[in-house]
């Protein structure tokens, strides 16, 4: 039923391009919704970074629990970080090391010292997290699109400026510009959807890095389910527990 | 009477272990994770300190440090309520000496209570980790974890029975440490004791309280706090206040005379107060800077380490004397070794200053840290490279004491120590 959610809300913003330039809010809104259909979710998330050569460097799996209120707990899968976890609780994060099992204070710059700042991206928020402007109509990707900048309302959204290029039909993501707080080119993404011809939701995000390594990193939504956590599990100081994700 | 100490222990984890069973009835998933890690630890010994001097008054006297190769294996498991972290290790030393061990880190059964899910109980051996800082934690009363250690490993969790409460922006926990050894003489981490600490989340400071009674250092009480002032830096802070603390004392009236038994005993010491300052700043090229300064009251005070250099300089000048035979150069040296008790201590000096410099630049991360201590200019310096691949993480370091030569940090038994570790995760 939430896969069609996405169809409806681009048929209706789509009725017009005149009325989706005038509700840039409800364009980012229709935008979300292919890649998250609830606010409160569990996304498990697969990234797999390939080197500049093509080669394979790295795959890591976790498991994020995004929540209203930008609320997100991302708890690390994979064996060369198992243990690990992240709280972020709008502008405030906290990292779990599980040889210490104490939860720190870290900055917005830390969070991105790590491989989850890619799990965040997987449930960042266009509409709550950014206010968007529209610049126009595009070709882009053998389709035109809807171009529109986004500008970060929160001080330690992973990125501060967003340039993003939507589906003119169907508002779908199609690629992404994302610049770091100085105004650098940080990476490119672009968006794969389940099906070419009648897609309903964004099944792979691809992150081309800009800054330093020009890796491409993959990631790869493989599940996607309504869930709320318990207000407990959202504590800094919950983070040290255990607690059961069945 | 030992054993029966361990009765009520014993049937708090069953019936901890009970309730969340109950609890997880529903919930099957056991998940698994560990490691193989294989080290290498060249030693270089110190040819110049105390214990140097002892050796050579009375071969054979001091430990020889030698190098060695280890190879261990960490399994971690938790699911129907119970926690668990096994370490199996086995070390091989020059000359041939081994040593193997297995031991759980962890294991302890936790979960909430039925009706109550902001209450949370853990029963049985667990890392209980607190306080702010980095370099030393004065606050960190329940796992009391060694810090600045050459090659990261996990701690071994102690035996407790813990109470949480979570609310929204707060959390209360309550811990009885080492519930066994209540009414047993034991020292510092191992002491039985009682510890609350609370936790408050006002916006971007993190806000601590502590309390502890120890069964014989009696009470302290302490605050910490985390600040994040901008998006690259963080601010940190911890205080604590304790009536007594475990250390070393020399008995009255030596000086610098030879003696027949170690003139240092374990001693209840006085009231004391720690704290620690700190900061640290990450910007977006991922170089990160850590910075700390503490205060260590419990550490033996810069009056009593000019007396221990005056009887250490006395004690092997009398060693130097042409003539003395070997019954009195062998007292000499036990003498001189026994100077070397004091040194199991958290901080030899009661001000230190460390500074730690690291970059992430994708799979690497190079580090240099320093340990300075102003009274004596004695120094650690720590430099090390880490690589981190899917699976496999190999890292390298090498520390170094140093200083002037009446430095505590430049007359410990080693000189410098490394390590070469490969690290395979499944």
């Amino acid at each position: 039923m939430f896969r069609l959610i996405p169809l409806i809300a681009a048929a209706l913003l789509s009725s017009g391009a005149t009325h989706a330039a005038d509700d840039v809010p409800a364009l980012l809104k229709a935008a979300d919704r292919w890649r998250l259909s609830n606010e409160a979710m569990q996304v498990e998330t697969q990234v797999q970074v390939f080197n500049k050569d093509g080669s394979a460097d790295k795959e890591r799996r976790y498991t994020v629990f995004s929540q209203p209120g930008h609320k997100s707990l991302v708890m690390m899968r994979s064996p060369a970080e198992a243990g690990q976890k992240v709280l972020m609780l709008g502008d405030d994060f906290w990292l779990l090391m599980p040889s210490s099992q104490r939860p720190l204070r870290i900055t917005p710059m830390q969070k991105l010292l790590g491989d989850a700042s890619v799990g965040d991206i997987a449930t960042l928020s266009w509409a709550e997290d950014y206010t968007g402007t529209l610049v126009g109509e595009e070709p882009c990707e053998q389709q035109t699109c809807v171009h529109l900048t986004l500008a970060a309302s929160r001080k330690a959204a992973s990125y501060q400026r967003i340039e993003l290029w939507l589906g003119k039909q169907r508002h779908e993501p199609v690629k992404a510009d994302l610049y770091v707080q100085s105004d650098k080119l940080a990476k490119q993404a672009r968006f794969v959807l389940d099906k070419p011809q009648a897609p309903t939701t964004v099944t792979e995000m691809v992150l081309l890095d800009q800054l330093s390594t020009h890796k491409e990193t993959h990631v790869r939504y493989l599940s996607r389910q309504n869930r709320s956590v318990p207000e407990t599990w959202l504590n800094p100081m919950f983070l040290a527990r255990n607690p059961s994700l069945e | 009477m030992r054993s029966l100490s361990w009765l009520p222990v014993a049937a708090a984890v069953l019936g901890c272990a009970a309730l969340a069973q109950a609890e997880e009835a529903a919930r099957p998933a056991v998940e698994w994770s560990g490691e193989v890690r294989s080290h290498l630890d060249p030693r270089s010994a110190n040819g110049s300190g105390l214990l140097a001097e002892a050796d050579r008054l009375s071969p054979g006297l001091a430990p020889a440090q030698r190098s060695g190769a280890t190879l261990e294996a960490g399994v971690r498991g938790h699911g129907h309520g119970l926690s668990a972290d096994l370490l199996l290790r086995t070390q091989r030393f020059e000359g041939g000496a081994h040593d193997d061990t297995a031991r759980f880190n962890e294991l302890y059964a936790s979960g909430g209570l039925p009706g109550a899910p902001s209450w949370q109980f853990s029963a049985g051996k667990k890392i209980v980790a607190w306080d702010v800082g980095y370099g030393w934690r004065p606050n960190d009363v329940v796992e009391q974890e060694e810090r600045r250690t050459l090659l990261s490993t996990t701690p071994e969790g102690r035996p407790l029975l813990q109470l949480e409460q979570f609310g929204a922006e707060t959390a209360w926990s309550l811990v009885w440490a080492n519930p066994t050894h209540l009414n047993t003489p034991r020292r510092g981490a191992d002491e039985s004791a009682l510890a609350l600490r609370y936790y408050r989340r006002d916006g971007a400071v993190d806000w601590h309280g502590f309390a502890r009674f120890g069964e014989h250092t009696h009470a302290s009480i302490g605050a910490a706090a985390a600040w994040v002032a901008t998006e690259s830096l963080e601010l940190h802070g911890s205080w604590r206040f304790t009536q007594h603390a475990d250390g070393w004392a020399m008995a009255p009236g030596i000086g610098n005379a030879v003696v027949t038994a170690n003139p240092w005993q374990p001693a209840r010491l006085g009231a004391a107060s720690q704290w620690l300052v700190g900061l640290s700043w990450t910007n977006a090229d991922q170089l990160s800077v850590l910075a700390e300064a503490w205060h260590d009251g419990t550490a033996l005070p810069d009056s009593a380490w000019d007396a221990w250099n005056t009887r250490t300089r006395a004690l092997a000048a009398a060693g130097a004397l042409p003539g003395l035979p070997a019954p009195a150069l062998a007292g000499i040296a036990g003498n001189l070794a026994w100077q070397a008790t004091p040194w199991d201590a958290v901080n030899l000096r009661r001000d230190n200053l460390f500074m730690r410099l690291s970059w992430q630049h994708d799979a690497w991360q190079p580090a240099l840290d320093l340990l300075y201590t102003p009274a004596d200019a004695g120094r650690v310096v720590t430099a090390s490279l880490a690589w981190q691949g899917d699976r496999l993480r190999i890292e390298a370091g090498w520390r170094r004491y140093g200083g002037p030569s009446g430095a505590l940090l430049a007359q410990l038994p080693l000189r410098a120590l490394g390590y070469l570790s490969g690290t395979w995760t499944f």
